[in-house]
Parts: C-alpha cells; sequence; structure tokens
C-alpha cells in the first residue's frame, strides 16, 4: 500500500522526468541521424559532417578558452572572498554579503544590457579605469579577441557573488573547537585559511567547478544577443550551441543540430558521472538505503529551520 | 561533515551560535586587517556599480548619459517618460510580456514545487521501486545544465503540437530535479523517521502522513524550493526563446532580446528617427526584470548563508 | 504622434481609392487574416495599413529582428505553422534563401501582382528576380553615394572627388586636421567600397555556382587605395553607428565627406540623436569611379524588400499588403529610404528636394546612382551581411591591415557557401 502511494506520489515528476528529461534525449538520437540537404544519407555521417564544419573548431576553441579562465577564476576568487568574508567578523559582513549578491540579479538578457554600458566608455561609470589601460573606445574592447573576456566578466559578475556566500555558509560551519585547537597550536589567519578551511571547503569547490564547467560548456545567451546590439554578427557562431542552433534554425539541418547538442549533453552526463561517483559529495547519497537514519541523526536539524 | 548537511544544514549554527570576538582575532596585524577588508570593499563596490548604474539610468536623458556624471540623478520625471515611450513599442507590447512572465513563472513554481516536494518525499518515505535509480537519473538531470536540452526539447515540443503555446514554456520548466534532490534532503535528514512511524501507528494512510505530518514541517523546504525555482525561471532566456516566437505570449526576458535587436537603443542601425526607444528606456526595461531578482536574491542571502549549497541552479 | 495619425489618415484615403480596383477584395463571411512582420521602422507603414483595410481585412503587425527572418522563417518550416503572410526584410539577401525551393517560404509574385506594378519600377525591381520570376518587391533603394558637408568642403578647400583616386587625394589633405572621410568599421565598407569597385563577393553565375575571388583585382585595389587612408587617420575604422563615434566625431561636425547609401541623410546625418548635421550643411555627390570600371557604380547597404507566404491562407489579400506597403505614394512620402517603385519615387522626391535642410538638393546624386548599382553582387543563399558583421566589420574595428581582413571575410564566404549548395569559382 506504501508503494503505491509512493509511486503515485512520485508520478507527477515522473511524468516531467520522463517526458522532459529522457524522451528529448531518445529524440535526439533518432533525430541525429535524419538526412538534410548538406547530407541526404543521414545516418552517423551528421556527427561527422559537425564536427569537419569550418565553425565547429573555431567554436570549441573558444568554448575551451572560456572555461579555461572561467571555471579557475571562480575557484581561485571564490574561494579566496569565501575565506576574507569569514576571516573578519563584523557586523558589517551583513552589508558585503548583500552587496555581493546583487549581480546574481544581473544575468541573461540584462547582463548583455548592462555590460554593454559598463564597457562603452562614453557611458561607463569605469570609464576612468577603461581609460587607465587605454580603451578610450567600445571598439577596443567588443572584438573577436576580447570576446571571451567579456563572456567571462560577465559570467563570472552573475555567478561569483552567489557562490562566495554559499561558500562562506559552509565557512561557517566549520566547528569553533577546530578552529580554536588550530589557534592554539600557533596557527595564523593565512595559515588557518589555507591549512585548515580551504580542505574543508575543497569538495564544494569542486562540485562548484563541475557544475560552472557545465553551465558555461553550454553558454548561448551572452554570444547570441551580443551579435543583435551595436555589433552585430559580431559574436555569430562564436559558441558551440550557437552553432547547434544555427544548423537547426539556419542551415535547415536538424540532424546536425540534434547531433551537435548530444555531443554537448554527452560531455555533461560525464561531468555529473564524476560529480556523482568520483567526488566525495554525494556520498551519503550514494549509499543511502542504509544509512538515510543515521545520516538524519548526524545532520541533527531543527524541522522547518531552513528558512 | 556530510553533503547532507552542507546542503540543507549547517544552519544552525550560522547565524547565532558563533561568538563574533572568536574569529575576529583570525586576522592579527593591522595591515593585514587593512588588505582584507579593502579586498572586501573593492568587490563590494564593483558587485553594486553596475545595478545602481542602471537603476539611475532612466532617470536621465539619452543625451544626459552621456555628458553627465554616470552617478548623477536625473529627475523622477523621467522614469515616467521613459516608461511612456516604452509603452509606444507596439502599443504597450511591454506589459504583455510582464503579464505573461508574472504568470508563467507563477505556474511553474507552482507545478516545480508541488512535484518536487511530493516526489522528494517520496524518495525519502515511503517504498518506492527502482528508487535508488529513480535517484541517480535525478542527481544526473541535476547536474547537466537545462540548456543542454533545449533543442532536443524543441524538437519534442513541436511534434506534440505545443511548439508556440504558453505551456511549451511553463511544462519543460517545471521539470526540477534539483528541487527533487533538496526535498529528498529535507525529509530524510531534518524530520525524524520516528514521526512519520508514529503517524503510521495512528493509522494515517502515506498521504496523510505527507499531507498531516510532513508538509506543515517543510515550510522552510518551500521557501528554498520556490527561492531557487523563481529565481531560474525568471531570468531564463534560451528555453522560451527556443520554444515560443509569437510576439504576444514571449516571455518578459525574451521580449528585452527583442527590444535590443528592435529599436536604436542598442542597435543604433535600426533607425535612430521612429521609436523614441533609446539607452534610458532600454535600461528600465532592463530594470523591470532585474528588480524582482535583486529584491528576492537581497532579502534570501541570509538563507544562502544557511548552507544551500545550491547556488548551483545559477552559477 | 501627429505625423503618424496624419499617415494613418491619408493611408485610409488612399485605401478607399485602391480597394475599387483590386481583386483581393474579400466577398463573403470571413474576413482574411493578415499577419504582417515588420522591421520597426517600417512599423508606422504597416499600421496605417491594418487601419486603412480594417473594415476588409484583419491585420496583425508583429515587429521582429529583420536580422532574423530567415532564421524565424526556417523555425515555422520545421514546425509546420507560423508563417507571417507578408514580411519586410530589411537584408535583401534573404529573397535567395526563401525562394529556394529547399525553403519555400516566399511566393512567386509574377502573377499574383498586376504588371503595372512591376512597370512601375522601371527596373528597380530586378533584385527580386530569380530565375524569371519575381519573388519579392522592393521597398527603397540603397545605392550608395558620396554624402558631403557643403560649408565644410569649402572651408577646407577640397573639391567633391569625381574618380577614386581623387577621393584618396582629396581625403589624405585631411590627415591631421581632425577630420575625417568617413567610418568604414561597419556594412558601409562592404556596400561603399568593395561592392561597387566589383569585388566578386556573392557573384551567383547560376543557383549553384558562385563567383568569390580574394584576388580579385577589383578587392585589391580597395585595399590598396583604403589603407593609407586608415593609417593617416583620415577614415575612421569605427561604425557609422558607434557611440564614441559619435560623441567624437561626428557630433561635433568632423565627418567633412562619407559615402553612405541613400538613407544616409535622412536617417543618420539629420536626426539629433545621430550625427545631428545641423541644416545647411549635407549635400550628396554621385559615386566617383574607380579606376578601370566603366561607370561610377554604387553598392546597397539595406534597401529592403517584401515578400509573401506562399502558405498564406489568403494569398490576395497578403499581395494586396505587400505591394501597397511597398509601392503606395502616399505611405512612402515620408520614409527615409529611396523609395523603389516609380510613383512612390516621385512623391518623395518632391519632399526631400524642397527640404532646406539640405545644402543643395541631394535627389539627382541618388537618381543617377540608382540605376549604377553595380551587378556583380546577387542574392545568395549563404548569410553576407552576417560575415560581414562577424568577419570583415569586426577584423577592421580591432585594426586588422584591411587587404587581410577583406581576405578573411572572403574566405570564410568560401567556407560557408558550399553549405548552402554553391560551388565557389575563383
Amino acid at each position: 500500500m506504501g508503494t503505491l502511494a509512493g509511486t503515485l506520489m512520485f508520478a507527477p515528476y515522473f511524468i516531467l522526468l520522463l517526458a522532459f528529461g529522457i524522451v528529448p534525449v531518445v529524440m535526439a538520437f533518432f533525430t541525429a541521424l535524419k538526412p538534410s540537404l548538406a547530407n541526404p544519407a543521414g545516418g552517423f555521417m551528421n556527427y561527422l559532417l559537425v564536427i569537419q564544419d569550418f565553425r565547429f573548431l573555431p567554436a570549441l576553441t573558444n568554448v575551451v578558452t572560456f572555461l579555461v579562465i572561467y571555471v579557475p577564476l571562480m575557484i581561485v576568487v571564490v574561494a579566496l572572498m569565501s575565506l576574507l568574508l569569514d576571516a573578519i567578523q563584523s557586523r558589517w559582513t551583513v552589508g558585503l554579503r548583500a552587496a555581493y549578491i546583487v549581480p546574481a540579479s544581473i544575468s541573461g538578457a540584462v547582463a548583455i544590457l548592462v555590460w554593454y554600458f559598463m564597457l562603452e566608455p562614453t557611458y561607463s561609470p569605469f570609464a576612468g579605469l577603461l581609460e587607465s589601460v587605454g580603451i578610450t573606445e567600445g571598439s577596443q574592447i567588443w572584438n573577436t579577441g576580447s570576446l571571451v573576456w567579456i563572456f567571462v566578466l560577465m559570467a563570472f559578475f552573475t555567478g561569483a557573488g552567489n557562490w562566495i556566500i554559499v561558500q562562506y555558509g559552509s565557512l561557517q560551519s566549520i566547528p569553533d573547537d577546530v578552529l580554536e585547537a588550530a589557534r592554539i597550536d600557533g596557527a595564523n589567519a593565512a595559515q588557518l585559511a589555507l591549512l585548515i578551511k580551504l580542505p574543508m571547503i575543497k569538495r564544494y569547490l569542486i562540485y562548484m567547478a563541475i557544475l560552472t564547467f557545465a553551465a558555461g560548456l553550454q553558454i548561448f545567451v551572452e554570444p547570441y544577443l551580443i551579435s543583435s546590439t551595436v555589433y552585430p554578427g559580431l559574436a555569430d557562431n562564436w559558441s558551440l550551441n550557437q552553432l547547434a542552433y544555427s544548423f537547426a534554425f539556419q542551415s535547415a539541418n536538424l540532424g546536425a543540430s540534434a547531433a551537435l547538442s548530444l555531443m554537448l549533453f554527452v560531455v555533461c552526463v560525464i561531468a555529473a558521472l564524476i560529480a556523482i561517483f568520483r567526488t566525495d559529495f554525494f556520498e551519503d547519497v550514494r549509499s543511502e538505503t542504509r544509512k538515510t537514519r543515521r545520516a538524519a541523526r548526524r545532520a541533527g536539524i531543527p524541522a522547518g529551520s531552513a528558512l | 561533515m556530510t553533503a547532507t548537511r552542507a546542503i540543507v544544514a549547517p544552519s544552525h549554527t550560522a547565524d547565532s551560535i558563533k561568538t563574533p570576538r572568536s574569529r575576529a582575532v583570525n586576522v592579527r596585524g593591522l595591515p593585514g586587517r587593512l588588505i582584507t577588508w579593502a579586498a572586501l570593499v573593492v568587490f563590494a563596490v564593483f558587485s553594486v556599480v553596475p545595478m545602481i548604474w542602471l537603476i539611475l539610468a532612466p532617470s536621465k536623458t539619452a543625451a544626459e548619459l552621456t555628458s553627465q556624471n554616470p552617478f548623477s540623478f536625473g529627475s523622477f520625471d523621467q522614469y515616467a517618460i521613459a516608461w511612456n515611450n516604452l509603452m509606444l513599442f507596439q502599443d504597450g507590447r511591454l506589459v504583455t510580456w510582464i503579464i505573461n512572465s508574472v504568470w508563467y513563472t507563477a505556474a511553474i513554481v507552482a507545478i516545480s514545487c508541488a512535484t518536487a516536494m511530493l516526489a522528494g518525499y517520496a524518495l525519502a518515505a515511503t517504498p518506492l521501486p527502482f528508487r535508488r535509480t529513480l535517484l541517480m537519473t535525478t542527481l544526473i538531470a541535476m547536474v547537466v545544465p537545462p540548456v543542454a536540452l533545449v533543442l532536443p526539447l524543441f524538437i519534442e515540443v513541436t511534434a506534440i503540437g505545443l511548439y508556440d503555446t504558453p505551456w511549451a514554456i511553463i511544462l519543460t520548466s517545471s521539470f526540477y530535479p534539483f528541487g527533487v534532490f533538496l526535498a529528498y534532503i529535507y525529509f530524510t535528514s531534518s524530520i525524524p523517521k520516528e514521526l512519520y512511524e508514529a503517524a503510521r501507528i495512528d493509522g494515517c494512510g502515506e498521504f496523510g502522513i505527507f499531507w498531516r505530518v510532513a508538509f506543515p514541517l517543510a515550510k522552510g523546504l518551500l521557501g528554498m524550493l520556490a527561492f531557487f525555482s523563481f529565481t531560474a525561471t525568471w531570468v531564463n532566456y534560451f528555453l522560451p526563446y527556443v520554444m515560443v516566437t509569437s510576439g504576444d505570449i514571449l516571455p518578459l526576458p525574451v521580449g528585452l532580446g527583442v527590444l535590443f535587436s528592435a529599436t536604436p537603443a542598442l542597435n543604433p542601425g535600426v533607425g535612430a528617427t521612429i521609436l523614441p526607444i533609446r539607452q534610458p528606456e532600454i535600461a528600465l526595461a532592463g530594470l523591470i526584470v532585474a528588480v524582482p531578482i535583486l529584491i528576492v536574491f537581497v532579502a534570501s542571502s541570509r538563507l544562502l548563508v544557511r548552507g544551500v549549497l545550491a547556488g548551483s541552479v545559477k552559477s | 504622434m501627429n505625423k503618424r495619425y496624419a499617415i494613418a489618415t491619408m493611408a485610409i484615403v488612399a485605401a478607399i481609392g485602391l480597394s475599387g480596383c483590386t481583386a483581393g477584395a474579400p466577398s463573403g463571411d470571413a474576413k482574411p487574416e493578415l499577419l504582417i512582420w515588420v522591421d520597426s521602422t517600417r512599423e508606422p507603414a504597416a499600421k496605417a495599413y491594418k487601419e486603412a483595410v480594417k473594415d476588409d481585412v484583419d491585420v496583425t503587425v508583429e515587429v521582429i529582428d529583420t536580422a532574423e527572418v530567415v532564421t524565424k522563417i526556417s523555425l515555422a518550416n520545421t514546425t509546420g505553422s507560423g508563417w507571417p503572410d507578408v514580411v519586410f526584410a530589411g537584408n535583401p539577401n534573404d529573397v535567395a534563401t526563401l525562394a529556394d525551393p529547399s525553403n519555400g517560404y516566399a511566393a512567386d509574385l509574377s502573377t499574383a501582382v498586376d504588371q503595372s506594378v512591376f512597370d512601375d519600377y522601371n527596373g528597380a525591381n530586378e533584385w527580386c528576380n530569380i530565375e524569371g520570376k519575381y519573388y519579392c518587391l522592393k521597398n527603397d533603394l540603397a545605392q550608395s553615394v558620396l554624402w558631403y558637408d557643403a560649408p565644410l568642403m569649402e572651408q577646407l578647400g577640397l573639391k567633391v572627388p569625381t574618380t577614386m583616386d581623387e577621393f584618396a587625394t582629396e581625403a589624405m589633405k585631411l590627415k591631421g586636421t581632425g577630420y575625417v572621410a568617413g567610418a568604414i568599421g561597419d556594412q558601409n565598407f562592404y556596400a561603399s567600397y568593395l561592392w561597387p569597385s566589383g569585388c566578386p563577393m556573392s557573384d551567383a553565375q547560376n543557383m549553384t555556382t558562385v563567383r568569390i575571388d580574394p584576388d580579385a583585382p577589383e578587392c585589391q585595389r580597395v585595399a590598396e587605395l583604403v589603407q593609407p587612408l586608415v593609417d593617416a587617420g583620415v577614415l575612421d575604422t569605427r561604425s557609422s553607428f558607434d557611440a564614441g563615434f559619435l560623441a567624437d566625431v561626428a557630433q561635433k561636425g568632423k565627418v567633412a565627406m562619407t559615402f553612405g547609401p541613400s538613407w544616409f541623410g535622412e536617417f543618420v546625418m539629420r536626426p539629433e540623436s545621430s550625427w545631428a548635421i545641423p541644416a545647411g550643411h549635407v549635400a550628396a555627390a554621385p559615386m566617383p569611379t574607380w579606376d578601370g570600371n566603366d561607370k561610377a557604380y554604387s553598392g546597397e547597404w539595406g534597401g529592403g524588400i517584401w515578400m509573401v507566404s506562399s502558405h498564406s491562407e489568403s494569398p490576395e489579400a497578403a499581395a494586396d499588403a505587400a505591394v501597397y506597403l511597398a509601392t503606395d505614394p502616399t505611405l512612402m512620402t515620408d520614409s527615409a529610404t529611396f523609395p523603389a517603385s516609380g510613383p512612390a519615387f516621385e512623391a518623395w522626391s518632391e519632399r526631400v528636394s524642397g527640404d532646406d535642410y539640405y545644402a543643395s538638393d541631394p535627389v539627382a546624386a541618388m537618381v543617377e546612382q540608382a540605376t549604377l548599382i553595380n551587378p556583380s553582387e546577387k542574392p545568395v543563399r549563404y548569410d553576407i551581411s552576417g560575415q560581414i558583421g562577424s568577419v570583415l566589420s569586426t577584423e577592421i574595428n580591432g585594426g586588422t591591415p584591411i587587404a587581410d581582413a577583406v581576405r578573411k571575410f572572403q574566405d570564410s564566404l568560401i567556407q560557408l557557401a558550399p553549405g548552402s549548395g554553391y560551388t565557389v569559382e575563383q
């Protein structure tokens, strides 16, 4: 009876999971075999077609460069800022935290809008700063070479504050006695941060890195919207997702589009599997069946306290 | 320390128990303190400047935007003027977009939270068949960014005839594995199993237990689920952009994209003579998108500190 | 607002006159419904039309980004619904893709539209002629001319050039003065330099062969002429719309002359929010001739087109709408662009010629260039304007030598063309 009730409760979500998590993957698999003008035979040739497309390698290079800059930047800055925030203990941290969370509201389409103005010296409140590095006109920034930095800036700005607060939260939960013990052993603030605190939040940083990587791999909105502003076409087909979009709606080649989407999807699933099985982040969940009760007891959270 | 705790829990220690003094001595020596503070404050300033600019921009005319100090305030009237100018775009289409966004988001938050909560409870407290498989699938779906499936979803939504309807956005966005995970963790770790068992002995059915025991204790969870669902949905661009095309059913962020490309504000090639929608107007439109999120975020920053390792949805 | 109201009123009057003689007047019960996609510039016109026919046709006007016409229509093709009945494409090249059988959106207008309409164009609609059939109606011509600041040229002692070598000589005299001879960091470089010169970039020989030749002398001489001018700082490498260019150069009245399409005067140089050149300055001259060309050719930047959906349920009403929007004289009088259809042009030129904003009547130069658009460029199924944005302009903005920028641009076209079913010859 409990089984039936549980199944019924799980069913609404399960329908969504099936319909919008699993079925699209299956459909994409079959769509990826479809013929098109460019490949009348269809089949797995579509995958080769995508990889051989002259836009594929540049887009791949762009996205890889983006990830190589973005992910480590996130890890370093988020770790550093949350450690610094944790090191001072003052009522001002409330204000600082509120400030750090502000850029999270500037994402997607709004991010393009805001960063256009921030990087255009004619409007920018950072004009002085821009000028000091020799930038007096927008076109010095808005060019192919610096696009990757612009997108890193946008993504970093939107995401970092959130994560700093979250990591700060993890740091705050390190028991005082651990820190006190280290302090008695003569550790200074820097040693405390690097030797005690950092290792304790390492797993969250890794988890963050994996999520950041998976999301960054799919970058679309920023380059896509940039291309419809003052610099038309500037970032056309800049990212792999844009290329998939172009295949679908400019070359009417759904097969190639689905093939590329699936390739990206597989990379993300691999990242997910690494997150689940190769980090200790989901350790509890992996072995949950037996340990649930123990975990619950250990966690010992007052019910309803999370908000 | 377990993952479980980090996600929902570090909580009860976070905001009260720690004595400020004990950590304050961490950074000893004036130079160290100064550098620390300088770094923190500089980062804070950089964080808020763009938003301050965005709030101030619509108070000025397009000419004043370039001629005056970026942080100067124009006048309140100018907000009204900018709004009226925005209303000229397609006879007030912006209002339609706002209404669309509000009801799509409301529907998505409602559906995603309800399904996530039920599913999380089922995973945590009932003998569900294939539970391990289902849990793993949910975990994978949670780490894979939703964007990854946009094009395949388009193919599917077209095939079932939902393309270019609000339901194409609402249903696809209501799939919320992260919420299921949160709910699952919550129901396993923060509500003692004994409670469920006691209720069972009292003769409650599983639905009764959920409704009378678990749900009343899960208000906090509901808040968290709604927070993440809302923040992810309100600004979502790519999925709705691909799912609908008719101008009158677009949500606000996609509409903002239309304003970018179809007005001279950011794309002067469009024609400065026709529409009075220029930089202040576009900034106001951007502000309308950003402000609800801003309010929710700032109001919830306490929630984030409490260790919801979950900014994950946004990254 | 008043002006718009006036247009609408005139449009109603015009439509009453029209409805008597068009075949599209619906008989009986169902009112035909039309979905019209326009850019924001054409929105007032479309609304005026909607107002004019509101008793006979249910018109819905949708403003879209015209750079996305092909994308959005391909999307509709994929889903099998959602096509607009009539669409304005700011990029006339789109007709090649949309008229191609593989896409099939654009309807053949040769019989649906009265022959007199085509006659009125007097050759200006040939762009829309693909293998003997008309798939679109030209809204306007965007032929390049030489715009100049008459009092400024006199003050600087420059004469209006008639050959490109003269242009280079005169422009070089601006070196060190802070004045410029235009900006090339946008589509203008393609439309006013490469195209008039005859550089093969979309020189379609037939439906499946296109000539793109980076080594052609018509391409090389452009770079050779322009590079010294860029080095001397008399050609700005930003876009004519760039906020910095506007603030530092254009609005300070420092543009002595510039090539630009026929809409540059009304649309770019005149408006307060754009270059804000005061009255009594702007004049236009015919394009100078490239050494070796027999004629003083123009290129086109824009020159939008109207297309009708082959999927429309009211093909006649749709065709009527396209004809009206593309050619109605009353509607066109106030347009910023140079109307392509004869009668509409007459009405328009009367207004512009009589406008004392201009230092001298610019219409003569435009008329001269209208028949001189270099036939070396043709509609092609690849997105040439996309590549202009992502390669050509971007490289020039970024300071790449002009010859390299042009070569990269053409190489990208060579790579793009086969995907649209072309064989490239050089």
